[in-house]
């Protein structure tokens, strides 16, 4: 796989450091999966953080909180459960790709999701509201389909989960991370060959430049269902 | 009210470091280490930091492997008193005043070290840096479930498995260069730039909070995030 757009080291600090919105940590943790040089950046972050944890004032520690500790120590080796998530359908989800992030969203593959009609090429499946107000849902565009022109209110980041769409500023294919900010209009299309599957988180509600008023706009979804 | 931290009432200096959270015989353990390795090479000044720090780096690899193949509570014992206070360090620097939180951590953490230890590869990461990640994920899961953030992801899956598990003797020599030039040129940074990866690393600000707190554009923490890395040569790929 060729990634050929990464998070910026800044927010992969962020990551690194576990201070940013979960919404955005799982476009990266989506990132990191399908990118082996990010993963290699992400370990050498690690060591950052752990270098400033180890330089911090320690804080004293009570006899109550050892004891505590200690009570809970069990002699036996304890395995590893292979795996802490019910395996519904772990071979669908896996031989679809899914990343291991979005198992906690999907139960089976892609299509076992709730794909509403945004327009007569895309579908959208909203996933989660993150705390901040940040909409998170996967977007799905059939082969050569087109979105509509759009705006943002604040700052959308797409990680392309398969297939590939073009936009005005390049092509953009699974594993990339793309960041639009708020100034950015644009419209995706999706690549001839096959469907494009991305996940999406926008900060604030999407403003629309074209007549569909309600392509990915879960507020608006909500309220005309 | 948060109370703003500033950088100096986080960091201590290496001397302290080493008074403070090294007690009992945890202590004795390390200077035996260093004594073997002073055997070795004539030094005039006695161990420096660097190989006190390299000393109790040694010293928890041990302790850690004692753990995984032994169920050694020695070993453990070593591992808390070296750890607890450190991550009940960190829990403040997030959460200022919540003692509770502070013991929860530090307990969470503990065991998690005690039940994974034998997952622990010394390839690819120091004791540090493993227990740094460990606090890191169990610091978000505990925030989220004490309601300090209301989200519904689950926190869990985002942050696992996602380091490479390469024996390559070559990566693990890259892993040690790195970890050696981060130790040597971190106090060397500007305080403006420790003050903000402080910010983001301890705290857990969002880089929009750290602008926040400190006044500053948010073009200013990334840039200052930037030039860190950049010195650290961290991240320079991009
Ligand atoms: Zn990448």
């Amino acid at each position: 796989m060729l990634v050929n757009h990464h998070p910026d080291s800044e927010r992969l600090t962020a990551f690194s450091a576990g201070s940013m919105p979960l919404s955005q940590a799982l476009c990266v943790s989506a990132h990191l999966e399908m990118c082996p040089d990010c993963r290699a950046d992400l370990d050498s972050l690690n060591k950052l953080g752990s270098h400033v944890f180890n330089q911090m004032k320690p804080s004293r520690v009570s006899n109550d909180l050892k004891q505590s500790v200690f009570k809970q120590l069990n002699d036996t080796q304890t395995h590893d459960p292979v795996s802490n998530s019910p395996a519904r359908n772990e071979t669908g989800r896996v031989a679809s790709g899914v990343p291991k992030c979005l198992f906690q969203f999907i139960d089976d593959d892609y299509d076992s999701l709730d794909w509403h009609w945004v327009s007569p090429s895309i579908r959208q499946a909203n996933l989660c509201v993150d705390g901040n107000g940040a909409h998170v849902a996967l977007l799905r565009i059939k082969p050569g389909g087109k979105a509509s022109h759009h705006t943002h209110m604040g700052e959308e980041i797409t990680m392309v989960l398969k297939g590939a769409f073009s936009d005005e500023s390049g092509i953009f294919q699974q594993g990339d991370f793309v960041v639009r900010g708020s100034n950015d209009k644009h419209r995706p299309i999706a690549t001839k060959d096959s469907e494009c599957i991305c996940l999406t988180v926008l900060d604030a509600p999407i403003q629309f430049t074209g007549y569909f008023s309600r392509w990915l706009n879960p507020l608006l979804r909500r309220a005309h269902p | 009210m948060r109370r703003n931290c500033k950088t100096g009432e986080l960091f201590c200096r290496n001397s302290d470091f080493n008074n403070d959270i090294i007690p009992n015989d945890h202590g004795k353990m390390l200077n035996n280490i260093l004594e073997l390795r002073i055997q070795g090479r004539p030094m005039a000044d006695g161990p420096t930091p660097a190989d006190k720090q390299k000393g109790l780096q040694l010293h928890l690899k041990k302790c850690i492997e004692r753990v995984a193949k032994k169920r050694d509570k020695a070993a453990f014992e070593s591992l808390f008193e070296h750890f607890a206070p450190l991550l009940r360090a960190y829990s403040f620097a997030r959460e200022p005043g919540a003692s509770l939180m502070a013991d929860e951590l530090a307990q969470v953490v503990l065991i998690k070290i005690w039940e994974k230890a034998h997952t622990y590869n010394s390839n690819k990461a120091s004791v540090n840096t493993w227990v740094y990640t460990l606090a890191r994920n169990s610091r978000i899961d505990l925030l989220r479930r004490n309601g300090r953030y209301t989200t519904e992801i689950d926190p869990e899956y985002l942050w696992q498995d996602l380091e490479d598990e390469s024996a390559d003797p070559f990566v693990s020599m890259q892993h040690k260069r790195t970890e050696k030039t981060i130790s040597d040129a971190f106090e060397h940074l500007p305080p403006d730039q420790q003050q903000v990866i402080a910010k983001v690393y301890l705290e857990g600000k969002t880089h929009q909070e750290s602008a926040d707190e400190l006044g500053l554009p948010l073009g200013t923490i990334k840039s200052r995030i930037r030039l860190a890395l950049q010195k650290l040569q961290l991240v320079v790929r991009r």
